[in-house]
């Protein structure tokens, strides 16, 4: 397979290439050969059951796992094996599944953190403004901790603190994990509007028909093989889902 | 003053916030100043003396609230850093006339030392922290107990050295500084104004809040683009150099060390203070230096009139009081007195109402 290395990429290029990776926990196999591509202005979705591999696969790319073979590029670097730190700082934010915020600093210095990299006290101060926007509810809150948030309030924390980072690439590990129906249709239509901002995103969901609803493309991921890829009309006409999910549909168990 | 900064604010603007958080140095600065002027103007040298070395304890906690409170990580070691900043300051201070006298064992190299008081506490400090800065850059990986357990063992190496290292510090015998007290009241609270402005500021940071964030959840820091080692490692250096700055004051007031006076019972003596104030906060390290050096004095007198009396042997209450007092406040109040939060001045506007039906968590 012909990589491209060079920094200028084509706009046909995919922004994200990751090449048939393995990836496994010990001796565990979690990932086979697992290959797919974001390209820029996308919203891609992850589709697949529990253990089906989905967090490993943005895990992997983050950086916070090292897969054993395969290669991951973004924006025509190579960033296999690269540390999570690293990653964030090339342009990839990941939104952790179980919102991740850091519970004893206040929502402003949640905020900061995802701006840290950044010196540009102008531009931030805009950011902050926007962020206002998408999410009242953190102006309100903006000076207390954020451990005092509710679920929701949390997730749309984790996600505000990824976005202030201004990230090519934005990854979300089951953003509605948990939440309250009437929060998880607002996350989504969160995620609709910052797609049609043209944020370019990449989502896991277990809630797939909420997921392929608003994505572009789908992949379909089971016991760690790519099963399906394209568009998400097509996923249900090749595939019985319910027999992947085994009744999984709407969240319930 | 009160110290519910973090409940539910009714201020909409951001703004309003930066006065809260500024108002929390200056009432501390205010408190200090007040409680000193007090002692000062009782004139009685020995409620002087307890404040006096309570102003310098006072600095030496908020060097250890710096680290240990933003990492989270139990910071055995910064006795012997204190312990640096004594000697290395005293060292540097004395006339070398008295070091001949007092430590004729003395490299002469170190006799001929000899610069003011001021001088020699910044280069004592600053000596102390490039001793830090050598040695931690590998401790700074390791977290929780294992890293508590290294940093023990470092505050061990750091106390066999100093006291048996005969030519600097006069060995396992008094170190005499020889000359009249240079710490006074005034001193002692000139450097805690200052540090009570470097540490809140410290907290406040870009590195302080890194610091917090990397206490809070290391791995989501990690992936936030954190450099928790980096983070640690200027903390723990800044840490030690605050630290003997008070070790400076300390054996400049006390006129007369050993290198078994900055060691285990001292970290203990700190801890308690910095837990039972709360060390999550710079108000907490503040209360809790109040609080614990107060009830050290009140414990010391019923110790001494039990005992002078001849009721009972009652020497050795004190530390064992203080003891319970820790374990007491680590079961019922493990965030300490202030609850891990900085007491602030708020301005009241209107009070919110609560839109919250959207906010509904079910699992």
């Amino acid at each position: 397979m012909v990589v491209n290395t060079t920094h200028d990429t084509i706009k046909t290029d995919p922004i994200l290439n990751v090449q048939s990776i393995d990836v496994a926990y010990g001796s565990v196999r979690v990932l086979h050969e697992v290959s797919l591509q974001v390209f820029a202005g996308e919203l891609v979705s992850i589709c697949g059951i529990n253990g089906a591999g989905k967090s490993t696969t943005l895990k992997t790319i983050a950086g916070v796992l090292k897969p054993q073979s395969g290669q991951i590029v973004f924006r025509g670097q190579d960033i296999t094996g690269k540390n999570a730190e690293k990653t964030h700082r090339l342009g990839i934010a990941l939104v952790p599944e179980g919102r991740e915020i850091f519970p004893s600093l206040t929502v402003a210095e949640n905020l900061r953190i995802g701006a840290f990299g950044r010196y540009d006290a102008k531009r931030y101060a805009q950011d902050l403004e926007d962020i206002f926007e998408l999410f009242p509810i953190l102006k309100e809150r903006y000076n207390q901790a954020g451990g005092l948030l509710s679920g929701g309030e949390q997730q749309m924390l984790a996600i505000a603190r990824a976005l202030v980072s201004r990230p090519d690439l934005l990854m979300m590990d089951e953003p509605s994990l948990g939440l309250a129906p009437a929060m998880v249709d607002l996350i989504f239509e969160l995620i609709e509007t910052l797609k049609n901002r043209g944020i370019t995103i990449l989502l896991v969901e277990q809630n797939a028909e909420r997921a392929l609803k608003i994505a572009d493309r789908a992949y379909l991921l089971s016991t760690g093989y790519i099963k399906f890829a394209g568009r998400p009309e097509d996923m249900s006409e090749t595939i019985d889902i319910t027999s992947v999910y085994l009744g999984d549909g709407e969240g319930g168990f | 003053m009160n110290t519910a900064s973090r409940k539910p604010s009714a201020s909409r603007k951001p703004a309003l916030s930066s006065f809260s958080k500024l108002s929390t140095p200056a009432i501390l600065i205010v408190v200090l100043i007040a409680v000193d002027f007090f002692a000062w103007w009782l004139n009685i040298p020995f409620v002087e003396d307890i404040f006096t070395v309570g102003t310098i304890y006072l600095v030496m906690v908020l060097g250890f609230q710096l680290f240990m409170g933003n990492s989270g990580i139990l910071n055995w070691s910064y006795a012997g850093y204190i312990a640096i900043g004594a000697f290395a300051s005293a060292i540097l201070s004395m006339e070398p006339v008295d070091k001949l006298k007092y430590i004729p064992v003395m490299y002469p190299f170190l006799v001929n030392l000899h610069m003011p008081f001021p001088l020699a506490l910044l280069l004592g400090a600053l000596f102390s922290a490039l001793v830090a800065a050598i040695i931690a850059w590998p401790l700074m990986r390791l977290t929780d107990s294992v890293g508590a357990i290294t940093q023990f063992a470092l505050l061990i190496v750091i106390n066999v050295i100093l006291s048996q290292w005969q030519e600097v510090t006069n060995g396992p015998r008094t170190f005499t500084l020889g000359q009249s007290r240079t710490t006074s009241l005034g001193v002692a609270l000139f450097v805690a104004v200052l540090a009570i402005i470097v540490v809140f500021w410290f907290k406040e940071s870009s590195l302080g809040i890194k610091l917090r964030a990397s206490r809070d959840d290391r791995y989501a820091a990690r992936s936030s683009g954190i450099n928790i080692i980096a983070t640690r490692y200027l903390a723990y250096i800044s840490s030690a150099f605050i630290g003997a700055i008070g070790g400076g004051l300390y054996s400049h007031y006390i006129v007369s060390i050993t290198a078994a006076a900055f060691y285990m019972n001292q970290v203990f003596v700190l801890l308690t203070m910095l837990v039972i104030g709360g060390s999550m906060s710079v108000s907490g390290a503040f209360f809790g230096t109040v609080l614990i050096t107060l009830a050290q004095q009140g414990l010391r007198q019923v110790e001494m009139y039990l005992t002078v009396h001849g009721y009972i042997d009652a020497s050795g209450t004190t530390e064992i009081a203080l003891g319970i007092l820790m374990i007491l406040f680590l079961m019922v109040l493990p965030n300490g007195v202030t609850g891990g939060r900085e007491v602030a001045l708020r301005i009241r506007s209107r009070v919110r109402e609560k839109p919250k039906e959207d906010s509904v968590e079910t699992v």
